[in-house]
């Protein structure tokens, strides 16, 4: 049998006609080997480190802002109480009686009362 | 031509085999040792991180501020202040005569006592200065002298300085309010602490991500205002003290209450100190507060509420007469009137007061009895101090602590009962405080409620919300209305006759009260002192019914002539002219 005769043999028994293109290039099917599958689950397990690493991070980014603002908030409640206790020790009974406005009045006996 | 010979892919293939069993075994190795490491011993690294990492402290709670009426509005008259303590560790310190010299500069005080406490051998811990100011803090630490540190702590600060330090007691260096009213509402005052624990990092701050985290936040203190003005209360102290010093007496209290609620407007106890500096404090009896602590045989105030006993109980009339024989002998003791009283003769009810005749008393409660001291008359007697005018059990009032007093049984005790309830209708045999005498006349002048007495006017929680302390009715009907309004005139008329350095215009204000002069019991027992009497006083301001209630009580003056008129009368009338010029007291329209 020549060449040309056996791909007639076979173009007839696959059901194929005169010139048409038989020869078709079909990649051979490959299946991945242990080693690709090791290294392909290393690789993801990697990947979903790294997503729980950078939302970790995140939420302790956050944490640190947190803590900043209850700084903040802290310092500021720190400066009302102190204004607090100033503004207090300004109005004291002591201080109020010992100023010039009050020493320059004089206590008035009530001469009548308005009724309603 | 067959197939090319594969013995180069079968070497290949055997290489990578080769390979791929040795990078199984070293990751085998890796895994191995994580397993050994991370469950094997787990505990033991688990615990050695948390002991570096895992924070767990108290968050303490804001203490609640006291606050008090000024006029219309409140002022706040104890608050919180974060002060300093700066400290140095003498092994740290490097040049001691420059930086005690820094020391006394920044905080005053000599360069050679900081250099004595930065320079101790063996110590490592030494106090410079305390209270100190953020800005003093700042300016010193600016140096960065090693060795020099401070420490925050919460102190209480009084704007007011001793203004009613005894009704508001102070907190010691726990945390813990002492006497008065930070004592008595500690609880109220003093929040709940939270709590963190947490893992953190290396500057301490938490983690958010860490689980296990629990962070639960303080509850501050609730913050209080009390019934005070701070107005009337100054005013109250001056008067008190100028008064307490004018009679000679080493002490003395007065209160200014409201006798339609119960609530106390002013206190006062003079000697007193400064709760800001309480630890400097030799007499520590000065913590105390008298007016509601201390009890004493009262003398004849007590007389205005023996008088309204009889009225109420219908054994007298206001209008009743008798005849005063000027003393009675009973179980072989001889109750009788100052010399200036007269002798035997007619009295009525107002001269019982006025006069303010010891026989009189003992012949109402004769009254009591149908017309002779006996049971009858002695239970009678009895029932109103203790079940009426609640005697011989405390008020309740927001104080640390309270004197119940005594008052004693009716019961024949075969003892020469009959003397001692002879006694307490003038006030001796038995004892109070000031604001018991307060809190029963204002149930008299009241028409009968009686009020539990009361220091606070409201709490605020820290989210704003304000709850109004209510009065609170005790009980109800202790005399009639009409008792009440009798009492008014009869005191008023005490008032009337006798001198004040500046007299009352009594057809615009009710002004009345009623003096008392209590001899003082032995402390060994067997009698009373020869020479000692008490100074008591109490009445009331207001127009067409009273507005305030005043108590005067003076210890032991030395002041010529009897006690009540001298000592505790001039206080009285200064207390009254004081509220009727500054305070609102509303005049008769009728």
């Amino acid at each position: 049998m020549t060449y040309s005769s056996s791909l007639a043999v076979g173009r007839k028994s696959a059901g194929l006609s005169r010139n048409q293109n038989t020869a078709s290039f079909r990649g051979r099917e490959k299946a991945l080997g242990p080693i690709s599958n090791t290294v392909i689950l290393i690789v993801l397990a990697c990947l979903l480190g790294m997503l729980y690493l950078t939302q970790v991070t995140k939420t302790n980014a956050y944490g640190y802002k947190v803590n900043s603002l209850q700084q903040q908030q802290s310092q500021l409640k720190e400066e009302h109480d102190d204004l607090e206790v100033a503004s207090a020790r300004l109005q004291s009974v002591d201080r109020v009686q010992e100023s010039d406005a009050a020493k320059s009045m004089t206590n008035v006996r009530p001469e009548a009362t308005l009724q309603d | 031509m067959g197939p090319t010979t594969n013995n180069p892919l079968k070497l290949q293939i055997k290489r990578t085999h080769i390979w791929y069993v040795f990078l199984i075994v070293v990751i085998s190795l890796f895994l191995l040792r994580a397993f050994y490491l991370q469950v094997i011993r787990y505990n033991f690294y688990h615990k050695a991180a948390l002991s570096d990492q895992l924070k767990e402290y108290e968050i303490p709670a804001e203490r609640g501020v006291i606050k008090a009426h000024m006029g219309d509005g409140t002022v706040p008259i104890v608050l919180n202040e974060k002060l300093f303590t700066i400290y140095a560790d003498p092994s740290l310190i490097k040049k001691p005569d420059e930086v005690a010299s820094a020391l006394a500069d920044a905080l005053g005080g000599r360069p050679s006592e900081y250099k004595e406490k930065i320079t101790k051998e063996g110590s490592r811990y030494a106090v410079l200065s305390r209270k100190v100011s953020k800005e003093t803090k700042e300016a010193l630490l600016k140096r960065k002298f090693p060795g020099i540190g401070a420490e925050e702590q919460h102190y209480r600060t009084y704007p007011n300085s001793q203004l009613a330090s005894q009704v508001l007691g102070f907190v010691n260096n726990d945390g813990r309010g002492v006497y008065g009213i930070e004592q008595a509402l500690n609880n109220t005052l003093a929040g709940t602490p939270g709590q963190l624990k947490a893992v953190t990092d290396i500057n301490g701050v938490p983690l958010a991500a860490s689980h296990g985290n629990v962070l639960q936040q303080p509850k501050p203190g609730k913050d209080i205002t009390l019934t005070i003005d701070v107005g009337m209360q100054k005013q109250l102290e001056t008067i008190l003290k100028a008064g307490v010093q004018n009679a000679k007496a080493p002490s003395g209290s007065a209160l200014i209450m409201d006798p339609y609620t119960g609530a106390v407007k002013a206190m006062a106890n003079y000697p007193t100190y400064n709760p800001a500096s309480y630890a400097d404090v030799d007499n520590v009896n000065l913590f105390d507060n008298p007016a509601v602590g201390h009890s004493i045989e009262v003398g004849s105030i007590m007389k205005a509420l023996t008088t309204a006993a009889a009225l109420d109980s219908g054994a007298i009339k206001t209008n009743s007469s008798y005849y005063d024989p000027s003393k009675y002998v009973i179980d072989d003791f001889t109750v009788k009137n100052i010399e200036e009283d007269g002798g035997p003769g007619v009295k009525n009810v107002a001269d019982i007061l006025n006069l303010s005749l010891n026989t009189g008393a003992t012949w109402e409660l004769m009254q009591m009895g149908g017309g002779q001291l006996n049971q009858q008359g002695r239970e009678k007697w009895h029932d109103y101090m203790v079940n009426r005018f609640l005697f011989g059990q405390p008020t309740g009032i927001e104080q640390s602590i309270e004197s119940e007093g005594i008052v004693p049984s009716p019961e024949d005790n075969g003892a020469g009962i009959n003397l001692t309830y002879a006694n307490t209708a003038f006030g001796q045999a038995m004892t109070a405080t000031p604001i018991q005498m307060g809190a029963a006349l204002s149930a008299v002048l009241n028409g009968g409620t009686y009020y539990k007495p009361t220091l606070v006017d409201s709490y605020t929680s820290s989210n704003g919300t304000t709850t109004k302390n209510q009065p609170k009715v005790v009980k109800k009907d202790i005399v009639s209305a009409q008792t009440g309004r009798e009492m008014i005139p009869l005191m008023e008329y005490v008032v009337q006759k006798h001198y004040f350095k500046q007299n009352f215009d009594q057809k615009t204000y009710a002004v009345g009260g009623k003096t008392g002069t209590a001899q003082i019991a032995k402390a060994t027992g067997g009698g009373y002192e020869e020479n000692d009497y008490n100074g008591t006083y109490m009445g009331f301001v207001g127009g067409d019914k009273p507005q305030y209630v005043i108590v005067v009580f003076v210890n032991r003056p030395k002041i010529a002539g009897y006690a009540g008129s001298q000592a505790a009368q001039p206080i009285f009338g200064d207390l009254a002219h004081m509220l009727i010029d500054d305070f609102s007291v509303i005049p008769k329209t009728k």
